[in-house]
């Protein structure tokens, strides 16, 4: 080799080194390190894994969590998304593959826990698999159908269904997710045949509105925030909302039960949970962060925006209401064959 | 007035692009991508393969602004490569290769590589426009786009690997079939239930994409490379990179033409970079005074396939963003890095993430004006690179295959994955079964199975819907209509092919 070829060859060499190191960085920060003491938590990066596709309930209410909680901790909490099943493919990637270390979170739903235990006869996650650590908010359930559709009222589209209901296709988040719940509890106090209408089970609510809006099926049972794009730009017209009130977002649309169509108390929630066996000071540490992100006026802006209202429960009472729940999903499951 | 609004969005896309967090993503994909395409035998798709879990710990913008620049480095890697030293990495840099190569050897490689570079500036910024235009169009018809289109547009996509890989339908269709009973196992997309896990608890979480793809892509090509004992061979500087006003003058012509044909071919999903640069290249020696001098050295010879090469590359993000069909393999595994992200492409993607897409999409831009900048300068480094031994690269390569197979699930299991899948990989490579057909129906199968059960249900089990609505009617009509054109340019690239290969150009 020339003396000239040796020196280029060291330039090389310091641009092998450089990109050589970049590469190790990135791929050592990924593999993660274990082992730091426990008071230190988070030492390093967290997955918030959000089991539905981006831009759902779900997926918005943790991405305002992990934002907020980067910042109180000084570690990144990085939303990971990962829909299908349902909510049950990412739930059980986070309670059943990934390490019970704390740095895998899950946003856990009412489709993907209780709804999921009572509509499955082996549900591949369970109440028992995860540690209910805070609910954040929760959302009333909205009914929506095309902008142009023909029905005026909640009332009028009930009696048509009751009259057709082979005719009646429906969007839902998963074969047992809220969705299927709502619709099943409305259709049992409207006294229509749940088995002769037609779900179409989708990724999520950023999947399934557009079905609707584009004509593809007759109606979408979502929270409020998950329709209120598509209800904004005029696509979708919101027939009644479930629950004793009216949603604050929605103040001129009426309730169910306005519309003399009692019963229905499906509702949506969301928070966080871990898998079982995660560090009682994990827990601590996410349940006592929670309740101080929900006194904070910007996260509650957020939650605002994306029309979920406040709703913490920290672990004990929000593990308590899940277990009622799931007595009550199971029932509904039960009767309306939803159970399999 | 849609062109207007989609102008905003895509100055919101610049200006995020440009933050100095999002710049330095693009310069190391850009340098990194070239690094790898540099290597001899490693094209866009290994590159891409192999650093995938790389950008996979980054947040979703970041990481598609890295993977994107990745894909073009390692696209530029690979010409650098076919010109200097006659390896074409990937099939497409192959006519890059009959006039590159003399050039280098007179002592114009440098102008060669500078025409090359200034090519894919241009036709990225070609491919950017187009996306300008065709956007609009396609998120405004999103609404329409219901289960029985999507069920059409898989059925559309599958249909077209086909054409994608070549060589033998059966084979095509049996690697197909492969890749969709791996896709199977796991919890069903529809149903949230395990199948095929045999009782296995690590099958319950079904294969994961990553690792098959470092697999067949990554741990593939260091096998076949350990097989071929690769060694680069020395040539002479390159010479100065910046062409004279002379080369200019001759390349401009086909640069422009190649970068139109590349473009608009590219715009048919299924047409690859192979198809179109060898396309140009013929037609700018059919049209030259003098035919008899391409393959001797000829300026207008790199210039004509390199701007179609990555004209068509530019343009297959257009059908990849809006439709969610890959029209070449390192596109197929950039599908797989959008859908690790979370972001299924299709119509609506331009809708709900219109931010991210955007600014994936003015990062490509400019990660193609830092090539210009960076790499030009660099040629010479990049010329020593070739000459690092196969047996020190190879420990190198294997090992970040396997920290990467690793660190998506933290699991052994898909490192085991990832090296079974690369020795079925060079078997197959060695008996010619194409791999890409097993990838995207690995890929796509869920996607096809929900859409194919939502049709079924819309339809009360009747799946003849999707032939009596005209959007997708259209849809599977266009699919004949395509995958026969795509055979037939395919025969005509294998007859090319095969003529190079019977001169002596060593194609894989």
């Amino acid at each position: 080799m020339s003396r000239r070829e040796v020196e280029s060859l060291k330039g090389y060499k310091q641009w092998l080194a450089v990109i050589m190191s970049l590469l190790l960085a990135a791929a050592v920060s990924a593999c993660g390190n274990q082992g730091t003491a426990e008071s230190a938590y988070p030492s390093k990066q967290v997955e918030y894994i959000v089991p539905y596709s981006a831009g759902g309930g779900v997926d918005l209410v943790a991405r305002a969590a992990a934002d907020y909680l980067s910042k109180e901790w000084g570690q990144p909490i990085v939303v990971v998304n990962k829909a299908g099943g349902g909510g049950a493919v990412g739930a059980e990637y986070a309670l059943k593959q990934a390490k019970n270390d704390g740095y895998t979170a899950l946003a856990v739903n009412v489709s993907n826990t209780t709804m999921l235990a009572a509509g499955m006869k082996t549900p591949p996650i369970t109440n028992e698999d995860q540690v209910y650590t805070a609910r954040i908010g929760k959302g009333t359930l909205a009914f929506a159908v095309k902008a142009d559709a023909p029905w005026k009222d909640f009332a009028e589209f009930s009696a048509w269904v009751r009259a057709n209901p082979e005719q009646l296709t429906w969007t839902s988040v998963g074969p047992a997710g809220f969705s299927a719940f709502g619709v099943a509890e409305w259709l049992d106090a409207i006294g229509a045949d749940f088995a002769k209408t037609r779900m179409i089970v989708t990724k999520g609510a950023s999947d399934s509105v557009p079905k609707v809006a584009g004509g593809h099926a007759i109606l979408a049972v979502h929270t409020v925030g998950e329709i209120m794009p598509m209800l904004q730009a005029g696509k979708v017209k919101i027939l009644a909302v479930s629950g004793n009130t009216r949603s604050l977002f929605l103040p001129d649309v009426p309730t169910a039960g306005e519309q003399g169509i009692q019963g229905l108390s499906v509702f949506w929630w969301t928070g966080v949970s871990f898998a079982k066996g995660t560090p009682e000071s994990v827990i601590r540490k996410w349940e006592e962060a929670i309740a101080k992100m929900e006194k904070d006026p910007a996260f509650l802006q957020k939650l605002s925006e994306i029309q979920v209202e406040p709703a913490y429960a920290a672990s004990e009472a929000f593990t308590k209401e899940t277990q009622a729940e799931t007595t009550y999903y199971l029932e509904l499951a039960t009767k309306k064959g939803i159970r399999k | 007035m849609l062109i207007i609004e989609t102008f905003q969005l895509l100055l919101a896309g610049f200006a995020s692009a440009l933050t100095p967090e999002h710049l330095l993503m693009a310069a190391l994909g850009a340098l990194i991508g070239t690094f790898v395409g540099v290597l001899p035998g490693l094209g866009p798709t290994s590159a891409i393969a192999i650093l995938l879990p790389v950008t996979a710990v980054l947040e979703p913008t970041q990481g598609m602004i890295m993977l994107a620049g990745i894909y073009y480095g390692a696209m530029y890697g690979g010409s650098t490569t076919a010109i200097l030293l006659n390896i074409p990495g990937e099939l497409s840099s192959v006519p890059t290769c009959l006039d590159g190569y003399p050039l280098a050897k007179k002592g114009r490689g440098g102008p060669a590589l500078g025409i090359s570079a200034l090519a894919s500036f241009g036709a990225g910024v070609l491919g950017v426009i187009g996306l300008v235009f065709f956007a609009p169009i396609l998120a405004d018809q999103a609404l329409k786009f219901g289960p029985p289109e999507y069920f059409a547009l898989m059925i559309l996509a599958l249909t077209l690997m086909v054409s994608l890989s070549g060589g033998s339908l059966v084979k095509s269709f049996l690697m197909g079939a492969f890749g969709y009973t791996l896709a199977l196992v796991g919890l069903g997309p529809s149903s949230g239930m395990p199948r095929f896990d045999y009782g296995v608890p690590a099958l319950v979480g079904g294969f994961d994409m990553i690792s098959i793809i470092i697999g067949l892509f990554a741990i593939t090509e260091v096998l076949k490379g350990i097989d071929e004992k690769r060694t680069a061979t020395l040539i002479g500087k390159p010479g100065s990179v910046y062409p004279k006003k002379e080369d200019l003058r001759v390349s401009a012509g086909p640069m422009l033409r190649g970068g139109i044909v590349g473009f608009f071919l590219g715009l048919l999903p299924g047409c690859s970079a192979a198809i179109t640069s060898f396309l140009a290249y013929d037609m700018e020696k059919k049209l030259s005074k003098h035919p008899e001098k391409f393959g001797q050295g000829t300026i207008e010879g790199v210039a004509a396939p390199e701007a179609a090469n990555n004209a068509t590359s530019s343009a297959g993000f257009i059908p990849l963003f809006s439709l969610g069909i890959p029209s070449s393999p390192p596109l197929a595994i950039l599908l797989a890095g959008l859908m690790i992200y979370g972001l299924t492409p299709g119509p609506v993607l331009f809708e709900q993430n219109a931010g991210f897409v955007w600014t994936v999409i003015a990062s490509m831009f400019v990660g193609n004006a830092m090539l210009l900048v960076l790499n030009l300068p660099m040629v010479w480094v990049w010329v020593k690179l070739t000459r690092v031994p196969y047996g020190i690269m190879a420990p190198i390569i294997l090992m970040f295959c396997t920290i990467g197979a690793y660190s998506v699930r933290n699991s052994m299991f898909d490192v085991w994955v990832a090296f079974l899948f690369g020795g079925l990989g060079y078997v197959f490579s060695k008996y010619k079964w194409p791999v890409v057909p097993l990838v995207l129906c690995f890929i796509l199968g869920p996607l096809l199975e929900e859409s194919f059960i939502q049709t079924m249900a819309m339809g009360s089990g009747d799946l003849s819907i999707v032939l009596f609505r005209p959007l997708s009617l259209t849809i599977l009509l266009a699919a004949g209509a395509l995958l026969m054109i795509s055979m037939m340019l395919n025969r005509r690239t294998q007859q090319r092919l095969k003529e190079e290969r019977d001169r002596g150009v060593d194609v894989a």
